[in-house]
């Protein structure tokens, strides 16, 4: 199910009032909910002749509101939450069910297990165990392919003829993301960083809470189980800017990210047919596009668990406006790239093992990085490039910020010139992300560097650039002001600026929104 | 209560600014240039009428009617299903005096290249149409009452682009305007073969089109315009699909597939650019599909 279609509305219809409904004093809120889910399924059964009346879900929906007053308020919280994240999983391929099922059985018994084993080598193996496993489903789902293809082509080239089988198999959405994050809950258990979970509900609820399951942010155990010790009543100021940021996110994902896309698309599918200034504006609106497309899923997530009474941490902090790639990497995909440094980067040794070994433990974590991304070569050069980018600046930063004070620029130039930098060499590493393949990504920059005209050919092309730089202009406008204005701050203190605000955005919505065809770019890695 | 007064709040101010936002736009849909919005004003009288998916804008205008004389209409659109070519081409002839001549190509009959879903790009027009919007009613639901809810959601669409676009100048003179890449060229045998994929459905729309525009007294002529000479070979049913628009509507289908030789004449492998258009529409000419206005 994903955010901007019809269903997930009609999901969250029937969710919120059920798992506000597990708390005892609100009891007559669990028949009414019911009602109400029951009267929804209905009137779009009856309105539209969609098929929504599916029996085996709504019996589902019944069994876990009775089960959940049977459980009592916590546990029957945990299972409506289980159950919904199910359902909002289930909706695209209810067979990769079984795979989040596992892994989370798989994990909860081996935190367990190392939490109760006095040996080191014991819980070490154990440890080891989970890791393999989970990422042996990893790399099966989405990897087995590309490694054969690799092997095969490797195999081709030094002369012989490989008659290497691969698999249509289809990459379960999300796999990334709750495979990451359940194994670091078994790794913090071993770490000894947190006890091991004893309720095997409260942890399913937690590996599968459908906000981030399929597109992140990636959540800690450690910070995020605790917050399913207690029940989630509703709350008005939750519920206020928890929708500032749900409406924010859907513009940018909606609105922004998607508007972008049609354009984005034909540059990247025919580069040779466009001109370097399309070119030049494709990779622009493409680095645009795919910030808003995963930062707006962030803001939607962020949005939906602070309604449900969940904090997670930010996920993105206007990574546009980084002056290195230290910086970007602190304000970028913040969850993927802290765990990176956690589970890998300092594991590794860090910064510790002198300029070599740091170097080295920055490439490496940075490939796998790129490889996490997607089963391509494209994403292992997109992760070589950052590599490059941080030994880089390691290497030339000193001598480069000598050069800055030598020439004595004003502190802000000097921050405009370095975000500028960051910022084009960041778009010429998007450009591998983007294309398909090799010789896609060198077409796009043979393109860009042959300076081969300055026209917009076609109606349909000016219109989306004239939209794109326009929605682009005003998500700019709005995120710089917000440094200073904080904007949900305000909508939060102030209910004629809350009205407008939301209003204004309900509206651009609606005129610029795409919804139900645009699937979230992150989906896929 | 107070605090559920900002949710009303919210909502009466957006649905304010929509329906404002939704009056203002629809002046401009009624004010537009582009030939639908010419068509439901009732501005868009002619003699001879076109219609087909994108490959139907080679009946260009300008060129039609500095040789013939005659006045036109086109109300081609790119992926035009025939369900919707059947919508328009019925609104034109009911609010119009019927043309003397239809052509229309029967390339639309391709539910591979049909979108299915632009009936929903055409939602800014669907108050001044009955039958528009059962259409929409019937195939695109959602996007319809989505547009009851939310007035700006009906332009929501390309076609709203274009029909804004067009706001105060004429659209009748765009056409393809290059030509053919060598890659496409050289590429043109490693393409896939088109198999035409349309159904007793779809071929009764056209019938019922075709009969309608005769009952107003409409010649009607059924084309199948030019491809780029090399791809004519990967069209593998056309025949029988002629054959079935034969049985179906009662028409002959005037088949000018190799019309056009000349590479520089094509913008792709489906579609003529102005010079290529040109050419055609001279054959067209020629053997009287569209004949000269009399002196």
């Amino acid at each position: 199910m994903i955010f901007n279609s019809l269903p997930f509305f009609v999901f969250i219809g029937i969710f919120l009032p059920l798992f506000f409904s597990t708390k005892r004093s609100e009891s007559s809120w669990t028949w009414a909910s019911v009602s109400f889910a029951t009267l929804v399924e209905a009137v779009l059964w009856y309105g539209t002749s969609q098929g929504w009346w599916n029996w085996p879900l709504h019996g589902l929906i019944l069994a876990a509101t009775i089960g959940s007053r049977i459980l009592g308020p916590l546990k029957g919280q945990h299972l409506i939450s289980l159950v919904g994240s199910y359902v909002f999983y289930g909706w695209w391929d209810w067979r990769f069910l079984f795979l989040v099922g596992f892994s989370t059985v798989l994990d909860f018994t081996l935190g367990l297990l190392v939490d109760r084993e006095s040996d080191d080598k014991k819980r070490r193996q154990m440890m080891v165990l989970s890791i393999i496993m989970n990422l042996g489903f990893l790399g099966f789902f989405k990897y087995f392919n590309f490694f054969i293809d690799s092997a095969a082509h490797l195999l081709l080239a030094l002369g012989f003829q490989p008659h290497l089988t691969t698999l249509r198999i289809l990459l379960p959405i999300g796999i990334s993301f709750y495979t990451f994050q359940s194994m670091s809950y078994v790794i913090d258990v071993y770490r000894r960083h947190m006890p091991a979970e004893k309720n095997f509900l409260k942890y399913a609820a937690f590996v599968s809470f459908w906000p981030q399951l399929v597109a992140g942010p990636i959540v800690r155990a450690k910070d995020f189980l605790p917050q399913f010790n207690h029940n989630h009543g509703f709350d008005w100021d939750r519920l206020i800017t928890g929708t500032g940021r749900i409406l924010w996110g859907f513009f940018k994902k909606c609105v922004v990210a998607d508007s972008l896309s049609p354009f984005v698309d034909q540059i990247f599918m025919e580069p040779d047919a466009f001109t370097s200034i399309n070119l030049l504006i494709g990779v622009i609106f493409y680095s645009f596009q795919i910030y808003c497309d995963f930062s707006g899923y962030s803001d939607i997530a962020i949005g939906f668990a602070r309604v449900l009474g969940f904090k997670f941490n930010e996920n993105f902090r206007t990574p546009y406006f980084s002056q290195n790639f230290s910086e970007f990497w602190t304000r970028w995909h913040i969850s993927l790239s802290s765990w990176l440094r956690d589970y890998l980067y300092i594991p590794l040794g860090g910064n510790r093992g002198g300029k070599l070994g740091t170097y080295r433990n920055n490439m490496l974590t940075m490939l796998l990085g790129g490889l996490w991304h997607g089963a391509n070569w494209t994403f292992m050069f997109w992760g070589f490039l950052h590599g490059m980018y941080l030994i880089g600046q390691r290497q030339l930063g000193k001598p480069f910020g000598a050069v800055m004070s030598g020439l004595r620029f004003p502190s802000p130039l000097k921050a405009v010139t370095n975000i500028a930098l960051t910022y084009f060499f960041t778009c010429l590493a998007w450009i591998f992300v983007r294309a398909t393949s090799f010789d896609k990504a060198t077409d796009v920059i043979a393109g860009l560097t042959n300076l081969s005209g300055y026209t917009i050919v076609s109606m349909m092309n000016k219109f989306w650039v004239v939209k794109g730089v326009l929605l682009i202009g005003i998500l700019l406008a709005v995120e710089l002001t917000d440094l200073k204005m904080h904007w949900n701050s305000l909508a939060h203190r102030s209910t004629p600026f809350r009205i407008a605000a939301y209003a204004t955005l309900l509206v651009l919505i609606a005129f610029f929104g795409s919804f139900g065809s645009g699937a979230f770019i992150y989906f896929q890695f | 209560m107070k605090k559920i007064l900002w949710i009303f709040g919210t909502i009466a101010l957006a649905l304010l600014l929509d329906r404002a936002g939704g009056w203002f736009l629809a002046k401009i849909t009624k004010e537009s240039q582009f030939r639908y919005s010419r068509l439901y004003n009732g501005n868009e009288e002619a003699d001879i009428l076109f219609m087909g998916n994108s490959r139907g804008l080679s009946f260009f205008q300008p060129y039609v009617e500095e040789k013939t004389g005659f006045t036109t209409a086109n109300l081609s659109y790119n992926g035009m299903p025939i369900e919707l070519a059947n919508t328009l081409v019925k609104d034109y002839l009911d609010r119009h005096k019927p043309p003397r001549v239809m052509v229309m190509d029967i390339s639309l009959l391709d539910s591979t290249r049909m979108d299915n879903k632009i009936g929903y790009q055409f939602n800014h027009y669907s108050p001044y149409s009955g039958r528009l919007s059962q259409l929409l009613k019937d195939k695109v639901p959602n996007d319809y009452y989505a547009g009851k809810v939310s007035h700006l959601y009906r332009f929501n669409s390309e076609v709203f682009q274009r029909t804004f676009f067009y706001w105060k100048k004429s659209d009748k003179d765009w056409l393809l305007d290059r030509v053919i890449s060598p890659e496409m060229v050289a590429n043109v045998a490693a393409q896939k073969p088109l198999r035409f994929s349309y159904n007793e459905k779809m071929l009764n729309h056209l019938a019922d089109l075709v009969k309608y525009a005769q009952g107003k007294g409409t010649r009607v002529e059924l084309v199948m315009n030019p491809y780029y000479p090399e791809f004519v070979p990967k069209l593998v049913n056309l025949d029988t699909l002629i054959m079935d628009v034969q049985r179906t509507a009662g028409v002959t289908v005037k088949k000018y597939i190799n019309e056009v030789q000349k590479t520089e004449a094509f913008g792709d492998y489906q579609h003529v650019n102005k010079v290529g258009a040109k050419l055609y529409l001279d054959k067209l000419m020629q053997d009287g599909v569209i004949s000269n206005k009399p002196n």
